[in-house]
């Protein structure tokens, strides 16, 4: 009798165990945690909201999304190898502003979008420049750069936005695709397809291998002969010109460029890549991570809006999130 | 030949350390250099200057006579570096690590957007960790877990992974096992063979003795020697590093010393106990500053005494042995001949027709038993000098001794020579000689033995190894070396003492199958092997 009584718990426990071990390789994966709280959240809104399903709203997500979510991958990458870009929005209010005043003054479209991108080239070149050669703290290189960025762009138009843009670069932002029955929004493709670009550089190239080696064995990597401060540059240079495509699709769905554009922004695309799983500490981040990530937070600001939050609250919601993930990260590397 | 690598004056301030001071140095291809120096003498700062990673307080660098503008990439020079700590990317698996910075992919000369091949990497990685008997379980583990041994190891593959013309081995050995060291040796010797140039910077003279050219000794950041390996010993490397000043001969009146070996034990410890101390020393204060120097003190004052002792030694051996060499002479020259003399004399009394047979039968026993006496005597100047050492040098000797002395003892001895061995310093093969006489002198009076094995065998190009093994009833449970020289018997302390002089080692034990073992290692000047020759 006492046999029984030992056996049957004992059975109980290595199947709990199992399945409590199960679940906590499960938890540790970032990736996971995002999906299933991205799932809670859809399922939520569609069941306690009328108009979250709604098409007009999902395509509004999908083109905040997409910019968000480009942004944002230029900014994991910065992440990857340690650092921080505070630069973004002021770089993309910088580049959607040159590129609208030269097609403005009557360039073809092609080289107005090419003068905006090359504006976010020099910007995250002359951070990667400062943060790698000079080696000051990224968060105060990129934060100086911020402030005169986006002084430039004030002085420029004096204030003013540049309105009146050219149809052909509306599209970019504006455009459905239809795919079968469905209608794609452009800009989430373009999302998408810079997504898979970045993803091939991370997992396939040696640049990848140098930029997920960077935060912990940057001594290593100078001592095998790996030009560190290269590496540095071009990982600021591709977070500006990423930052810069965002604004890019961003003027193009708005229609205007302002000076003041994305001031604060820089706080979602934060979210977007920490949420997604990138550690701040460096060395972790996946590109499936940062698109989740930019649609939680995404989300969130729009279920905050269909649920009748006042707009004044809901950056509380995002602020908290990211410092709950934050420190679940900070827990895991301690253990 | 124009030197492969030229440093000139290079110094390097690290913070308000001078590290390095003034250090000109000249690599050749092909050729191994030994950097000596105790921690702290500027060895990694000057290996980190000739990898092009420290930028040069000021002198220069060049390579192939062209000058090297500081920091440079040494790796895509191929200049490879092996660090005394090594660093890998923690996020990198095991394979990952071994290519670091050197990974293999399409396009072959792309940098940033080359995809790696990672099959071909493994099997590279593979192989070369194999070569080095790593142990591990894949090659997508993460270095994270590894034991130092097994980091080191990896960053010894990394410097592996193409062709390099000059690498840079900056004192990898702490963290590495015995046999692992054994195998970082051999691999600078298999390299040196192909081609490639060596810079080994070690606080271990016996690594440097083993298998470099040249030794250069640093310390306190400044070149204070550079030794041909050939022509030195380990003393003077030693000395040059701790910087003992001046060898002054102390009178021999330290022979009363019961046994330098105790001395020099005790310098052993205190050398330690030193090395010990001066590890955590920045915590230390003055008190224990003054120890150390205390100690220093006398280790220099107990150095000097073994070095004035082992000349002492070293000078009466010698004459002993000249002294020897003329006795036979006087022996074979004057005695011999005289003898000789009479017994001729004696055969022309015999002739003569007056001698009556009872005379005659007496004089022929005289003749025979001075017969005898010249072989005897002709025997001990054999003993005293053997004849064909100096003419045939030391095989055909041994040869000779081993057989006549076979026939005497009626034990069976055999011998067996290196193939490779060659002609030695006229000491050193003295030495030998009277170490396998005393040997087999043992193993008559002592051993009880039916049959003795000598083997004198090469254990590196530099090391001869003498072992002298019986069937007898082998050596007592609490057999101990010093206790003989009370008792009176001098010869195995003898042999000891002749090792010591020549820097060797000797060891005397049970073998596992019964009966004693003598083994005496000795180091001796590079003797060239085979077709090898300059």
């Amino acid at each position: 009798m006492s046999d029984k009584a030992v056996v049957v718990p004992d059975r109980a426990n290595t199947l709990t165990s199992a399945v409590a071990r199960q679940w906590r390789r499960l938890v540790k994966r970032q990736d996971f945690v995002v999906l299933a709280f991205f799932a809670v959240i859809v399922l939520f809104l569609s069941l306690y909201t009328d108009t979250f399903l709604h098409s007009q709203n999902l395509s509004s997500l999908a083109r905040n999304f997409a910019w968000i979510a480009i942004v944002a991958l230029g900014q994991s990458l910065v992440f990857i190898i340690g650092g921080i870009d505070l630069s973004v929005g002021s770089t993309l209010a910088l580049a959607s502003l040159i590129a609208a005043r030269a097609m403005q003054v009557g360039l073809p479209v092609p080289l107005g979008l090419g003068a905006g991108l090359l504006v976010g080239v020099v910007i995250g070149w002359i951070n990667g420049l400062t943060v790698a050669r000079v080696r000051l703290p990224a968060f105060i290189v990129t934060l100086a750069t911020a402030t005169i960025v986006r002084g430039i762009a004030y002085g420029l138009t004096r204030g003013w936005s540049v309105t009146a843009l050219p149809a052909e670069f509306l599209a970019l932002g504006q455009y459905d695709l239809s795919i079968g029955s469905w209608s794609v929004p452009l800009p989430l493709l373009l999302a998408l397809g810079i997504a898979v670009l970045i993803s091939l550089l991370l997992n396939h190239t040696i640049l990848g291998r140098y930029i997920y080696a960077m935060s912990s064995g940057e001594r290593s990597l100078i001592l095998s002969g790996v030009n560190v401060g290269h590496t540095k540059e071009a990982v600021y240079t591709l977070c500006g010109l990423l930052a810069a495509a965002g604004g890019l699709v961003m003027t193009a769905r708005l229609g205007v460029a302002a000076p003041a554009a994305a001031i604060g922004y820089e706080v979602d695309v934060v979210a977007a890549a920490v949420i997604g799983g990138t550690s701040v500490f460096g060395g972790v981040g996946t590109t499936l991570g940062v698109l989740l990530g930019a649609g939680v937070t995404q989300m969130l600001y729009n279920g905050l809006v269909v649920l009748g939050f006042p707009s004044y609250w809901q950056t509380i919601g995002i602020g908290a999130m990211i410092l709950t993930v934050v420190l679940l990260d900070y827990y895991r590397r301690r253990r | 030949m124009e030197p492969l690598l030229r440093a000139v004056n290079l110094s390097k301030t690290l913070g308000t350390l001078t590290a390095v001071r003034r250090v000109s140095l000249e690599i050749y291809p092909g050729e191994v250099v030994g950097l000596a120096g105790q921690s702290g003498a500027g060895k990694s700062a000057l290996a980190m200057m000739l990898a092009g990673i420290y930028t040069p307080s000021e002198g220069e660098i060049y390579l192939d006579g062209e000058r090297l503008r500081p920091p440079f990439r040494g790796r895509s020079l191929g200049i490879e570096v092996i660090h005394q700590q090594p660093e890998m990317a923690e996020t990198l698996d095991i394979g990952a690590n071994v290519f670091l910075g050197n990974e293999l992919g399409w396009p072959p000369a792309g940098r940033w957007l080359k995809v790696p091949n990672r099959r071909r990497m493994d099997r590279e990685a593979a192989h070369l960790l194999a070569q080095l008997d790593m142990q591990y379980d894949s090659l997508r583990d993460s270095v994270g877990n590894l034991s130092s041994e097994q980091r080191q190891l990896i960053a010894i593959a990394r410097a592996m992974t193409r062709p390099a013309r000059l690498i840079l081995v900056d004192d990898p050995t702490l963290p590495l096992s015995f046999g692992s060291q054994q195998r970082l040796l051999a691999l600078i010797r298999d390299w040196q063979q192909a081609g490639t140039a060596v810079l080994l910077a070690s606080d271990d003279v016996d690594d440097l003795m083993a298998v470099t050219d040249r030794i250069v000794v640093l310390r306190h950041g400044r070149c204070v020697a550079t030794l041909p390996t050939d022509g030195t010993g380990r003393e003077e490397v030693l000395s040059a590093m701790v910087g003992i000043a001046d060898r002054q001969q102390l009178t021999p009146i330290l022979w009363a010393l019961d046994s330098y070996y105790r001395a020099r034990e005790q310098a052993e410890k205190l050398h330690q106990r030193q090395a010990m101390i001066e590890r955590d020393l920045g915590a230390r204060n003055t008190v224990s500053r003054q120890l150390i120097d205390n100690m220093v003190d006398q280790i220099d004052a107990l150095d000097s005494a073994n070095v004035a002792l082992q000349d002492a030694q070293r000078r009466l051996l010698a004459e002993l042995e000249l002294e020897r060499k003329q006795l036979a002479r006087e022996i074979h020259d004057q005695v011999i001949q005289d003898m000789l003399g009479v017994n001729y004399q004696i055969e022309e009394m015999e002739a003569e027709a007056a001698v009556t047979p009872g005379l005659q039968a007496g004089l022929a026993a005289v003749r025979a038993s001075i017969r005898d006496l010249v072989d005897d005597l002709r025997h001990i100047c054999g003993s005293l000098r053997p004849p064909t050492i100096d003419s045939l040098g030391l095989g055909p000797a041994l040869q000779s001794y081993t057989r006549d002395w076979s026939e005497r003892a009626g034990i069976a001895a055999s011998l067996h020579l290196d193939p490779q061995l060659r002609r030695l310093p006229e000491a050193i093969e003295l030495s030998l000689f009277r170490i396998v006489q005393e040997g087999l002198n043992n193993v008559r009076k002592h051993a009880e033995a039916c049959r003795v094995e000598v083997r004198l065998e090469h254990t590196s190009p530099r090391a001869l190894m003498l072992s002298i093994g019986d069937d007898g009833c082998g050596l007592a449970e609490n057999f101990d070396l010093a206790a003989l020289s009370a008792e009176g018997h001098y010869g195995l302390l003898g042999v000891s003492e002749r090792v010591a002089l020549l820097g060797g080692r000797c060891k005397v034990g049970n073998r596992p199958g019964g009966g004693t073992l003598l083994q005496v290692e000795i180091p001796h000047p590079r003797v060239e092997q085979g077709k090898q020759a300059e």
